[in-house]
């Protein structure tokens, strides 16, 4: 039991990095049909971007309003590189063959992969300690400040995205968008902004995302973005993917399987093993838990 | 493109069967592997450019072939060459049976399932399965080629067993290209539904071009296991099967433009050493701009007799 609980704590933080991670793939699925590989190089980025801030700008300083600049920070910046991706390596594709599109993203994720590395080095870099080590011990379940924080603050900004895209304006025309780009550009909605809109959104989702890892696992690494990228995405395919609330049960659900595997069966296999659900998942159900079925365009 | 089919064949081959007299031992080394990654990435040509399936897990058959050859050499004495059929076969019937159940999804999910089997193959050979694949390191000291009772120790060897490979590669896809299989291939991506109506069954196809493309890169699995005396996980990542299936699109899905991908990819950098770190990072940029520029590739495939004028943008895809 007690590793049961001690499994369904450590599952909740990293299915809340998977979730908002994957809100940044299921977006732009949605909206523009391209798996935007480039999305998990950028959550890598953003964590080392708040390490050079947390260095060069804050000179080192910890306290509360230095961890919200952080945050702001990164998330502004990713926000930025993501309206430049969109902008140079998206747009001029969207009339392409689909293919064209996968192949630019596979080159954006490689710049920026290996931007990351000419900039910051190969080597592991230790994230800086922002959050003080408290934990609670439950009798044999420990938790952390950390993952309380990670939890708490992914909810907060799911259920805000989930209110804006149900509740506003904007956020019915970003599911137009998605259901039909030709019938919502009739309909007066510009679909361009609406696009450069989710990469911001995405991107500094993602970029929380990113630092949250920082945070957790303190070692950072140029190319941890694809693991993380590719569990995210397998989290937006669980869920459903073009489907917001779907990535975020998504993610939770394959935090929670792959903690399990981890404590029951073994962590040198828990990479097949979430493969394999995967592989499963599409071939009994391809559109996802919450998906809808989306006919292929003949 | 008629005259550089009649010339430039002929040219190339003549240079290819000479190359490894005029090269000293390493350049003989990288010539090698632009002969072994040209055969992976015509079999990927295969799978994703013929029968426009979006394979990305290509880097496993190459595996499954080089750590056939490996596994029969080192453990079961068998010969180099007599591991051919088997390191041909095994991939062949693992590809036919991975795309059973999965040539239906919908390209992306294709694409990422297909991502999904080479991580879980590299991940079994990581834990050592069934004892037999060396786990994290390999399997390492091969024996060297040996044909008829002759030791053939040379590199010169390998560079022309290895040619032998490509050629046979080539031929095999000159004559699928006009066989009705070729034929059905390219119907069921040009335009599914419609080949279903005149009596294609695109599932058979689609897992046949599955088998063919992955017993192709088996070979040249065992060349690459022949050619380094060595296998190990790492060399089967799927960043590599990324490599195939960039090169693939970005070169057209034609032979030039794919021998001039595997060119720009992987010998490129054994030129120009001391850039070797900047290498991903400029590749990455070259890859947005060849689809922003030519997002049909840099040399688009052309199909059958059908004239230029009859086809909207040179070529006729999607």
């Amino acid at each position: 039991m007690d590793i049961f609980l001690q499994q369904l704590a450590n599952g909740l933080t990293i299915g809340s990095m998977f979730a908002l991670v994957a809100l940044g793939y299921t977006m732009v699925y949605g909206v523009m049909r391209l798996i935007n590989f480039a999305h998990g190089d950028m959550v890598a980025a953003s964590a080392f971007v708040g390490l050079t801030i947390y260095t060069e700008v804050l000179g080192q300083a910890v306290s509360l309003g230095a961890v919200i600049v952080i945050f702001l920070l990164s998330a502004m910046v990713m926000a930025g590189v993501g309206l430049v991706l969109e902008r140079l390596a998206y747009r001029p594709l969207r009339e392409a063959p689909r293919l064209s599109a996968v192949v630019s993203a596979l080159g954006a994720s490689l710049v920026i992969q290996n931007g990351i590395m000419l900039i910051w080095g190969p080597r592991m870099r230790i994230f800086p300690e922002l959050v003080p080590q408290v934990y609670w011990d439950f009798g044999g379940v420990v938790i952390s400040l950390i993952q309380v924080l990670i939890l708490a603050i992914s909810l907060v900004l799911m259920v805000g995205l989930y209110l804006f895209v149900e509740k506003t304006r904007i956020g019915a025309a970003i599911r137009a968008s998605s259901i039909d780009q030709d019938a919502a550009r009739l309909m007066g909605i510009n679909v361009n902004s609406i696009i450069a809109l989710i990469f911001i959104i995405g991107s500094s989702l993602g970029a929380v995302g990113g630092l949250f890892i920082g945070l957790y696992y303190r070692g950072i690494t140029f190319n941890m973005g694809w693991q993380y990228g590719l569990y995210a995405f397998i989290a937006a395919i669980l869920g459903g993917i073009g489907n917001i609330p779907g990535a975020m049960l998504g993610g939770m659900l394959l935090g929670l399987f792959k903690a399990f595997i981890e404590g029951y069966v073994s962590s040198t296999w828990a990479d097949a093993f979430t493969f394999i659900l995967l592989i499963l998942i599409l071939i009994v159900r391809p559109t996802g838990i919450l998906g809808e079925r989306v006919a292929e365009k003949v | 493109m008629k005259e550089m089919q009649k010339f430039g064949y002929p040219i190339f081959f003549a240079v290819m069967a000479a190359l490894p007299h005029l090269l000293d031992s390493r350049w003989q080394a990288v010539a090698i592997t632009f002969l072994i990654f040209a055969v992976v990435a015509l079999s990927q040509d295969i799978i994703l450019g013929k029968c426009g399936m979006f394979n990305m897990g290509q880097a496993l058959f190459f595996g499954m072939g080089a750590y056939t050859t490996a596994i029969l050499n080192n453990e079961f004495g068998w010969s180099i060459i007599a591991t051919i059929p088997l390191a041909i076969l095994i991939p062949a019937i693992f590809g036919a049976l991975l795309a059973g159940p999965i040539v239906h999804l919908r390209g992306d999910y294709l694409l990422v399932v297909t991502i999904g089997f080479n991580i879980v193959f590299v991940q079994v050979l990581q834990n050592n399965l069934g004892g037999v694949t060396g786990g994290p390191n390999g399997i390492f000291g091969l024996d060297s080629l040996s044909f008829l009772g002759f030791n053939l120790t040379s590199q010169v060897a390998v560079y022309y067993f290895a040619f032998i490979v490509l050629l046979l590669t080539l031929w095999l896809m000159r004559n699928l290209a006009g066989s009705k299989a070729g034929r059905a291939m390219h119907y069921v991506r040009e335009d599914q539904l419609a080949a279903e109506s005149i009596g294609i069954n695109p599932r058979i196809y689609k897992i046949f071009a599955f088998s063919i493309g992955a017993g192709i890169a088996g070979l040249a699995g065992t060349v690459f296991a022949t050619q380094y005396s060595a296998v190990s996980p790492e060399a089967f990542e799927f960043i590599q099967s990324v490599l195939f299936f960039s090169i693939v699109l970005v070169g057209g899905s034609s032979v030039p433009g794919v021998l001039l991908g595997v060119f720009v990819m992987f010998v490129l950098p054994e030129i120009f050493r001391e850039f070797a770190t900047w290498r991903y990072f400029v590749f990455g940029f070259a890859m947005i701009a060849a689809m922003i520029l030519r997002p049909r590739g840099i040399v688009p495939a052309t199909f059958g007799k059908i004239p230029k004028f009859l086809i909207k943008g040179g070529s006729h895809v999607e």
